[in-house]
């Protein structure tokens, strides 16, 4: 019974995890450089879910099986001065699109909701049992 | 042998199984919801119908024999196709699942309450005062 509540904490992790990427995102969607200061774009990073535990084998649940980098090409906005720009005057901005990241972040954060709401239940469940030693 | 008489005649063996069942039913919905973001996860599910069919099998068979094992009426879990499969080929239905959790929920509460009540009664019979 008690193992219960590890399966929906599995689930707060992942999502968590998910919308830690996303804000990663979010907060790097105007970075045109890498941390060693090269003009590298920042690219869109996204969490892969799988069913099941690597930490605990044979228990059930979720987890980030790897953080994806996303290929799509880059937005090109056109800023000549920019000391980033190319030869044609093109700056290279992330592929980061802020709608898909606000529809994420709100499917991550309803999703953690009803894992929060189902151990709720768990826990009311759990304390009907326990009751009865009482 | 006294003890084990009364809770095997009554209703204890029987809601005991109720209980195995609801929070067994209870860690597939968890998962479930768990999952509801995983590509390619199909949802899990024990069946009521099969496991009260099973049951009521039982309670005629120790009705006919006098006695009757109700050990083993889990079920096996299933993968019901139900709701929408999405693109992700996860066949996730939230709606389906609260319900679901909701109702199993109650069943292993009521089923925890009829066994307290039992238990309360079958102590103040030892007792031989109302509490």
């Amino acid at each position: 019974m008690f193992d219960s509540l590890d399966i929906s904490a599995s689930a707060l992790l992942a999502q968590r995890t998910r919308m830690d990427t996303i804000a990663g995102n979010i907060a790097n969607m105007n970075t045109t450089r890498n941390t060693r200061g090269e003009a590298v774009p920042y690219r869109r990073r996204f969490a892969v879910f799988a069913s099941g535990r690597p930490d605990a084998p044979g228990k059930v649940g979720v987890s980030v099986a790897k953080i994806e980098i996303d290929r799509g090409p880059f937005r090109k906005e056109y800023q000549p001065s920019h000391p980033d720009a190319d030869k044609e005057g093109y700056v290279s901005y992330p592929n980061v699109d802020l709608a898909v990241e606000y529809v994420n972040a709100l499917e991550a954060s309803r999703a953690y909701e009803a894992n929060v709401t189902a151990m709720e239940v768990s826990k009311a469940m759990m304390n009907a049992s326990l009751r009865l030693l009482a | 042998m006294l003890i084990e008489g009364l809770m095997n005649r009554g209703n204890g063996a029987l809601l005991e199984q109720v209980v195995n069942f609801a929070s067994q039913r209870h860690k597939l919905i968890l998962e479930n919801i768990a999952n509801v973001d995983t590509p390619g996860y199909r949802q899990k599910d024990l069946s009521v119908e099969r496991f009260s069919s099973m049951l009521r099998e039982r309670v005629d068979q120790r009705r006919r024999t006098g006695s009757a094992s109700f050990d083993d009426t889990g079920s096996k879990v299933e993968y019901p196709m139900r709701g929408i499969l999405f693109h992700d080929r996860n066949n996730r239905s939230m709606e389906q699942l609260a319900t679901d959790m909701a109702k199993n929920a109650m069943m292993h509460n009521l089923a925890i309450e009829l066994l307290r009540k039992q238990f309360q009664q079958m102590d103040m019979a030892l007792r031989e005062k109302v509490v």
